[in-house]
């Protein structure tokens, strides 16, 4: 098994060089001069390349791409081209707070749609509404969920607080009030595609003749369910979990501007609004790298449950 | 096969949105540019949704955004048919070192993040319908050439494909003419979903401001300036914002029933 993981491992790295070059190469040949961004439209030809020459713009694209990259891999990701603070100040502490919505939301989705799905009573009451109220999650916009919930808990019922972010020191309580909405509005769609893909699973996995079996020793029907038929009908969807890392994070930057939270997508709107280049492409990298590793944990877990590969 | 619930319902919703812009002109009961003295006004008879912060219509608007929209989503639906369908065919008929090539490339795309990707380039590009349109494009194409290749493995292995090519048939006439049609179905099924998510996206982007720019109506960018003045007239954000999911819903029902 140690093999398949660190194979996965190696693979991951090709992977990562070629996109960040992809992104990289692109997007500095779609932004044209960036010391023209720097200095307004109006600059004279003597501070461009004063400018090039400080930031080393004239120096050939490759040689800036792994410059940049030397430099990324030590934790440098250069200053904001718009407050001169040094980028990883800045993202830092976003990426915590992105972090908590994220993984917060997946294992909210995760837990609710399997144990839904499982538990006997749940798929009695749950069964009938379960597959349109499914297709809604999927389809409805993260900014719509989240301004109806703002609509109902907030003005309306006046529960919850609007927008905005609380970190920790301010109390455990006023913490989570402020994420309660977030983290539902992002959980929504993965309820969805969790659920349909564990239904459909979970049917199948019923049918086999070891949960006839096991009923027929007269086990109860929940410890069947969990514990015969959920880690059997379980294994597609951690393989989703794995492929929707990259839609999690589109979710984010969405659910993120509409609660203003201070995270890491409402960063990356903001700095394309001030056209902050090395801001930007610190955040894409980062959003990218980072779904290239949870592919990869994805794939290990995936690797450790499946007995089939963990024994072959 | 017509008549399944969730196909009609689909199809339903999907005859609401293909109405109202194509009708936009008739159904709409103001000019959706056209400002009055009447400033977020709440609703009334006059104004079903009332009016936004440059006295608008915002029923008007909404009507008038299905157009943008739908132009989108087909628009970029077709893009990433256009480049995926031909890279799927090809890259499942000729298998061997080809595909595996192919499969490197389309799956490096599928698990990037789609929308943070549409969100870069568009801003480096500027939002405007054409690049939208093609910048959804190339981000949807993976998927559909990822679901066609799939197909084509199983057609493949049919007999008929054989005795094609022991007629001797060049490849490229055996796509064409015993892979492609049989592939049709499917492929129906992932244009409307296509569809589908290009609306979702590109309504997402331009509530985030990289959308169509004002004052063209578009429902993500009605949401945006809506929800600033959620508290005095809700139906400002929520009406466009219901029109989007309406719609997105309806092309995922068709694309969807179709196993």
């Amino acid at each position: 098994m140690l093999t398949i993981v660190i194979r996965r491992m190696l693979l991951a790295i090709p992977t990562m060089i070629a996109l960040t070059a992809l992104l990289f190469f692109s997007l500095t040949a779609l932004l044209g001069s960036p010391a023209a961004i720097m200095l307004g439209q109006d600059a004279s030809t003597d501070a461009i390349a004063a400018i090039n020459k400080r930031y080393g713009f004239d120096r050939p694209l490759y040689v800036q791409y792994l410059d940049w990259i030397a430099s990324a891999v030590r934790g440098d990701f250069g200053r904001s081209y718009v407050t001169q603070q040094s980028v990883v100040s800045a993202v830092l502490p976003s990426i915590a707070v992105s972090l908590e919505l994220a993984v917060l939301a997946m294992l909210m989705a995760a837990v609710t749609a399997v144990v839904t799905n499982t538990l006997p009573a749940g798929r009695r009451i749950v069964g009938p509404f379960v597959v349109g109220a499914n297709l809604v999650a999927i389809t409805v916009p993260n900014f719509m969920l989240g301004i109806s919930l703002i609509f109902f808990f907030s003005v309306g019922l006046g529960w919850l607080p609007t927008t905005g972010w609380a970190p920790w020191s301010e109390g455990a309580l006023v913490h989570l009030k402020h994420l309660i909405l977030p983290v539902l509005t992002l959980s929504a769609y993965y309820f969805g595609v969790f659920s349909i893909i564990y239904r459909a699973e979970y049917r199948d996995v019923e049918k086999r003749l070891f949960i006839q079996a096991a009923r027929a020793k007269g086990i109860s029907r929940s410890r069947v369910a969990f514990r015969h038929a959920l880690p059997n009908a379980i294994l597609p969807v951690i393989t989703v979990i794995g492929l929707s890392m990259g839609q999690l994070a589109g979710g984010a930057v969405v659910t993120e501007t509409v609660f203003s939270m201070p995270g890491i997508g409402r960063l990356l709107v903001a700095s394309i609004g001030s056209h902050d280049f090395p801001v930007m492409l610190a955040i894409a990298m980062i959003i990218v790298v980072g779904v290239v590793v949870m592919n990869l944990l994805a794939d290990i877990a995936y690797t450790i449950v499946n007995p089939l590969i963990r024994i072959g | 096969m017509l008549i399944r619930p969730r196909r009609i319902l689909g199809f339903a919703l999907v005859a609401c949105a293909l109405l109202c812009a194509l009708l936009a002109n008739i159904i709409a009961p103001y000019d959706p540019l056209r400002s009055s003295i009447d400033l977020l006004s709440p609703s009334t008879a006059s104004h079903l949704f009332g009016t936004d912060e440059l006295g608008r219509d915002a029923l008007s608007r909404v009507i008038f955004g299905a157009r943008t929209s739908l132009l989108i989503g087909f628009g970029a639906a077709l893009v990433a048919m256009v480049i995926g369908a031909p890279v799927g065919l090809v890259a499942g008929y000729a298998g061997g070192r080809l595909d595996v090539v192919a499969v490197m490339i389309i799956d490096l795309f599928v698990s990037l993040p789609g929308l943070v990707l549409a969100l870069v380039i568009t801003a480096m590009v500027g939002p405007s319908l054409l690049n939208l349109t093609l910048v959804l494009g190339l981000v949807m194409w993976p998927g559909v050439a990822r679901l066609i290749r799939g197909q084509v493995l199983a057609i493949r292995e049919n007999s008929f494909v054989e005795a094609a090519r022991a007629a001797g048939g060049t490849p490229a006439w055996i796509i064409g003419q015993h892979i492609w049609p049989n592939t049709m179905r499917v492929t129906a099924a992932q244009f409307s979903v296509s569809v589908s998510l290009a609306i979702f996206t590109s309504s997402s982007l331009s509530f985030l401001g990289l959308g169509i720019p004002p004052p063209v109506p578009d429902w993500g960018g009605m949401v945006r300036s809506g929800y600033d003045f959620l508290a005095v007239n809700p139906l400002l954000s929520l009406g466009p914002g219901a029109a989007v999911t309406i719609t997105v819903l309806g092309f995922y029902l068709i694309g969807s029933s179709v196993e």
